[in-house]
């Protein structure tokens, strides 16, 4: 379990452009919860994961990942990073090592792990993330494409199985393909550990389409938590502050306005699929 | 030279291009760009898509010359890119804004940023002033002016970036995923301001992984391992339904539910690109049939 209180996180603080980042969060995240957190640019996504897995360090509050409170001086960062490990939002800047399979080893090796169990863990995430071990297992990862650098990335932090996967925004940038391959496989990452998983996306269809509970950020706050069909139920809300709605959401709606509304928020793309071939197919389906 | 840009209609003319990148580890060639030809149109819109590693990245820096063609050349409004003496020609025409807004951000201050383009070409002091406000007035980063780039997030720093280019007028301007890290308001704005290029008559050209920005487009030229695989209007090219997914793309939303309606026994017409389109047609079509 992961709970957060009243965290404050303040850059460059007593400086003109002084900026409160994250401004008295609080929240809980059940062990095996799947958590969509969205909300404007600068609204704070960023800044808050990253004190998850202790990288920032907040001005107030306090943060506790089990029974370990994270925010405590005392708390050995090796510990924190067993458990939470964390996709960065351009995670091609963590890259280091030359080449792709000493950088997707560098993290297992460092938990300690026998170089068989670490051979093991880097060619699985390599498989996970659709990277070729053949073709690029001894390539430098600074002379990929961006969407190519971004999985290896991904597979760094999914080759130490961490208990809590945190991914900030790990489709951006990514082709259609490989952004349903990686949704695919944190749902199959899921299904297999029972991890918690907490997914920072602008996508608001994959968020409705995956999250038990969604998190809207705004200006540092937190403005608003529920499940999907709750928040993304308040349209003016969302648009309000950046955002707006899935997209087969957004048909429905605009279905509705021309006289054909949908008993039920629609959030996904079968749902939608159900409901127009029940309101627009003549004779019932014809499978 | 000169005639040759009086009688071409065409503001990029891409011949039998050919870029290889040297690897350092093994000296090993990766051929990124292979044998691709295109002519775009003065003034028009094109979309460049393709799974990641196709050489869309490539191709583009091939166009502002940021990269020397291997093979083949580049003619961009009558000027080779591999001709030196005419590098300053073709960079003032063609404005880039990169995948990462961070590589692009230099400046201590935002305003800066956005005055850095115009400076280099020499524009009078006060035309300056008058372009950076209208830039950031653009992409909504007005009010940001004075703050430190560095510390804005991905979504602000990529509309800094758009203003930086907006900034110096080019007559081409090429966007490589300039909307990947906006919210879904950053994201719209992107393509209004996008749009509005277009409108004003500045060549876009386009490469995203969103499918859907790329319905307004005149033309799709969709990528693969560093070849051209299909190039067509929007229409066209989303017709396609197989080829499209075997090319690691998907279709846009709306050409998606029809399609899955169609498999339901729904009557959906071929050619709706937008949920609009789409949801329109339908309503119109249950109305008719009553
Ligand atoms: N290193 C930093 N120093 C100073 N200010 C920062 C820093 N990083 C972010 N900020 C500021 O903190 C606020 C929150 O930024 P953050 O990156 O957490 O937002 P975000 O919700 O992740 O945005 P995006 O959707 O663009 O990724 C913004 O106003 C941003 O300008
Ligand atoms: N500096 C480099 N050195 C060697 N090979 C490179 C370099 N940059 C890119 N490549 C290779 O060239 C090919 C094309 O890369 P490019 O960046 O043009 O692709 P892209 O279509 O823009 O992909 P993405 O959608 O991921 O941005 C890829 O196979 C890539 O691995
Ligand atoms: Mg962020
Ligand atoms: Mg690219």
């Amino acid at each position: 379990m992961i709970r957060v209180e009243n965290l404050t996180h303040v850059y460059n603080k007593g400086l003109a452009y002084e900026t409160k980042a994250v401004d008295d969060v609080s929240f809980t995240v059940e062990d095996g919860a799947f958590i969509g957190i969205i909300g404007h640019t600068g609204s704070g996504k960023s800044t808050l994961i990253q004190h998850l897995n202790g990288i920032l360090k907040p001005d107030s509050g306090k943060i506790f990942v089990d029974d370990i409170e994270i925010t405590n001086k005392k708390t050995k960062m090796a510990e924190i990073r067993k458990k939470v490990g964390l996709v960065f939002q351009y995670p091609e800047y963590q890259l280091f090592e030359e080449t792709v399979y000493k950088d997707i080893a560098f993290g297992p090796k460092n938990l300690g792990l026998s170089d068989d169990e670490v051979d093991f863990r880097v060619k699985e995430a390599m498989a996970l993330v659709n990277i070729s071990f053949d073709e690029f297992a001894e390539r430098s990862p600074f002379e990929l494409s961006g969407g190519q650098k971004r999985r290896v990335a991904i597979a760094g932090v999914i080759a130490m199985k961490p208990a809590v996967l945190i991914l900030d925004e790990p489709s951006a940038g990514l082709d259609p393909k490989a952004h349903t391959d990686i949704l695919n496989m944190i749902s199959m990452i899921r299904k297999q550990t029972g991890n918690t998983i907490i997914l920072v996306s602008h996508n608001m269809g994959d968020i409705a389409q995956l999250s038990d509970l969604v998190f809207v950020m705004d200006h540092g706050k937190l403005a608003s938590a529920g499940p999907p069909s709750e928040v993304f139920a308040d349209t003016a809300f969302l648009q309000g502050i950046g955002l707006g709605l899935p997209p087969a959401t957004e048909m429905a709606h605009y279905l509705a306005a021309r006289g054909c509304a949908a008993d039920n928020i629609i959030l996904t793309r079968d749902e939608l699929v159900d409901f127009l071939a029940e309101t627009f197919g003549s004779g019932g389906e014809a499978k | 030279m000169e005639i040759e840009k009086k009688n071409d209609n065409s503001i990029i003319n891409i011949r039998d291009l050919v870029f290889e990148y040297t690897r350092e580890e093994d000296d090993g060639v990766v051929c990124a760009v292979d044998h691709v030809s295109i002519e775009v149109p003065r003034g028009s819109f094109t979309s460049i898509i393709g799974r990641n590693g196709s050489g869309k990245s490539t191709l583009a820096k091939n166009v502002n010359a940021l990269l020397l063609p291997s093979g083949g050349s580049i003619i961009v409004d009558g000027y080779d890119t591999a001709d030196e003496s005419v590098l300053w020609e073709v960079r003032r025409r063609v404005g880039m804004v990169f995948q990462n807004p961070d590589n692009q951000l230099v400046s201590a201050v935002v305003e800066d940023d956005v005055a850095f383009g115009p400076e280099n070409l020499g524009i009078p002091p006060d035309e300056i002033r008058t372009r950076i406000k209208d830039a950031l007035n653009a992409v909504d980063m007005y009010e940001h002016r004075k703050m430190a780039p560095h510390l804005l997030s991905g979504g602000q720093k990529q509309r800094v970036a758009i203003a930086g280019v907006i900034a110096m007028r080019p007559a081409i301007i090429i966007f490589d995923e300039p909307t990947a890290m906006l919210d879904p308001q950053g994201r719209g704005e992107v393509m209004n301001i996008l749009e509005k290029l277009h409108a004003d008559g500045i060549t876009v050209v386009l490469i995203t992984h969103f499918m859907e920005e790329t319905i307004g487009s005149d033309r799709i030229i969709i990528m693969d391992r560093g070849e051209i695989a299909l190039d067509g209007t929007p229409r066209e090219v989303f017709e396609n339904t197989a080829e499209i997914e075997a090319l690691g793309l998907r279709l846009p939303f709306a050409v998606e539910i029809a399609a899955r309606l169609r498999a339901r026994g729904v009557f959906v017409p071929q050619g709706l690109l937008s949920m609009r389109e789409l949801a329109d047609d339908l309503v119109a079509r249950k109305e008719g049939a009553r």
